[in-house]
C-alpha cells in the first residue's frame, strides 16, 4: 500500500510540473504574439519622442523617472517600508557570525576590491539617465560593500564603519528629498514629479547635468537603496 | 553561428535549473543559482537589453547569494557531522 502510494506521488508530482510547463508554454505563445495584430501608440511614442520631451538618452531611465515616476515612488517607498519594520522587528543582541575565520587572502583581497566597488557604483547611479544603470542598480552595488564588510570581518566592523544612525539618516534623506524633488513640479505650476513639461530646460541630451530633474532623482534613490539595503542585511544576520 | 550559441544558453539555462530544483544538497542548489544568473545576462545581453542585464547580475549573482549564503548558515542545515 505504501509502495502504490509513493508512486503515486511521485506521478503527482511529476504531472504538477509538466500542467505548469504546458500552462507556461501557451502564456507565453500568446504573449509574443499580443503585437501583431494591434497597433502599440504609446510604446511608439516613447521611443520616438522620449529623447526630445525628457533629455535623457537611456530611454527606461525617462519611462522610469518621468513618465511613471509615482510608480517609482512607489518601489521606493516599499524598501523603505521593509527597512524598517526589519529594523523594529529584530531584537538588539550580540550577533553570531560564521564558524569558519577566513585567511588573510580574501581580507585583503576584499579592502583592495571595495573602492572599485565604490566608483562603479557612483558612475551608475550618476550617469543613470545617459548610458544603462540607475538609482536602483547603483544602490545595490553601493549596498555590496557594507555586505562584504560584514560577511569577511564581521558586523561589529561593518556597524563601526557605517555608523546604523547615519545609514538611517541617509535613507531619510533619500526618502524625503525624492518627494520634494517632486513637489518641484507643482510649485512650477505643472504635476507632481513632472520633469520634461515642467519647463525645468532639459539641456543637451548626453550631458551629464541634463534632463531636468533625473540626476537628482537617481542620486535619490542611490542613497536610499544602499542605506536601506545595509540597513536589512545587517538586520537580517543580527538574529539568531 | 550566434543562433548556435543562443540555442546552447538555453539549453544550459534549462539544465541549470532543473539541476536546481532536483539536486539533494541544499548548498549545490544555491551555488547553481548565481550560474544560472550568468547565463540569463549573457542572453539578455545577445538581445540588446544592457540595463535589465545589470540589474540581473548585480541581482541574481550577488545580493540573493549572499541572502541565501545567510539563511542557510543560520539554520541547522550541515551542522550535525
Amino acid at each position: 500500500m505504501s509502495r502504490l502510494n509513493e508512486r503515486f506521488t511521485k506521478l503527482y508530482k511529476i504531472g504538477l510540473v509538466i500542467t505548469f510547463a504546458y500552462f507556461l508554454l501557451v502564456l507565453f505563445y500568446d504573449i509574443h504574439n499580443l503585437g501583431t495584430d494591434r497597433k502599440r501608440y504609446l510604446s511608439e511614442h516613447y521611443i520616438s519622442q522620449g529623447v526630445q520631451e525628457t533629455g535623457a538618452t537611456n530611454l527606461v531611465a525617462s519611462v522610469l523617472y518621468d513618465y511613471r515616476a509615482f510608480d517609482t515612488l512607489g518601489e521606493a517607498t516599499m524598501i523603505l517600508t521593509a527597512a524598517t519594520v526589519l529594523a523594529f522587528l529584530v531584537p538588539i543582541t550580540k550577533a553570531t557570525m560564521f564558524g569558519t575565520p577566513f585567511k588573510s587572502i580574501v581580507n585583503q583581497t576584499v579592502k583592495l576590491i571595495i573602492p572599485y566597488i565604490a566608483v562603479l557604483g557612483a558612475y551608475l547611479i550618476l550617469f543613470g539617465h545617459i548610458s544603462p544603470g540607475g538609482g536602483f542598480v547603483g544602490g545595490v552595488v553601493l549596498s555590496i560593500i557594507a555586505i562584504l564588510l560584514t560577511l569577511t570581518y564581521s558586523v561589529e566592523f561593518s556597524e563601526y564603519i557605517f555608523k546604523p544612525d547615519q545609514k538611517k539618516f541617509i535613507e531619510d534623506i533619500g526618502a524625503i528629498g525624492f518627494v520634494l524633488l517632486g513637489l518641484l513640479g507643482i510649485f512650477t505650476g505643472s504635476n507632481f514629479l513632472s520633469n520634461g513639461q515642467a519647463n525645468f530646460g532639459t539641456g543637451n541630451a548626453g550631458e551629464v547635468f541634463s534632463a531636468g530633474l533625473m540626476p537628482f532623482i537617481n542620486l535619490m534613490i542611490g542613497l536610499k537603496v544602499s542605506a536601506g539595503l545595509a540597513i536589512i542585511f545587517n538586520s537580517l544576520i543580527k538574529e539568531k | 553561428m550566434i543562433d548556435i550559441i543562443f540555442h546552447l544558453l538555453f539549453l544550459f539555462l534549462i539544465i541549470t535549473a532543473f539541476f536546481m530544483v532536483f539536486t539533494k544538497d541544499l548548498s549545490n542548489s544555491v551555488i547553481t543559482l548565481p550560474l544560472f544568473g550568468a547565463i540569463l545576462v549573457i542572453i539578455f545581453v545577445i538581445l540588446q537589453a544592457p540595463g535589465v542585464a545589470l540589474a540581473a547580475a548585480i541581482m541574481t549573482a550577488g545580493l540573493t547569494t549572499a541572502f541565501f549564503v545567510i539563511t542557510i548558515n543560520k539554520t541547522e542545515y550541515g551542522r550535525n557531522e
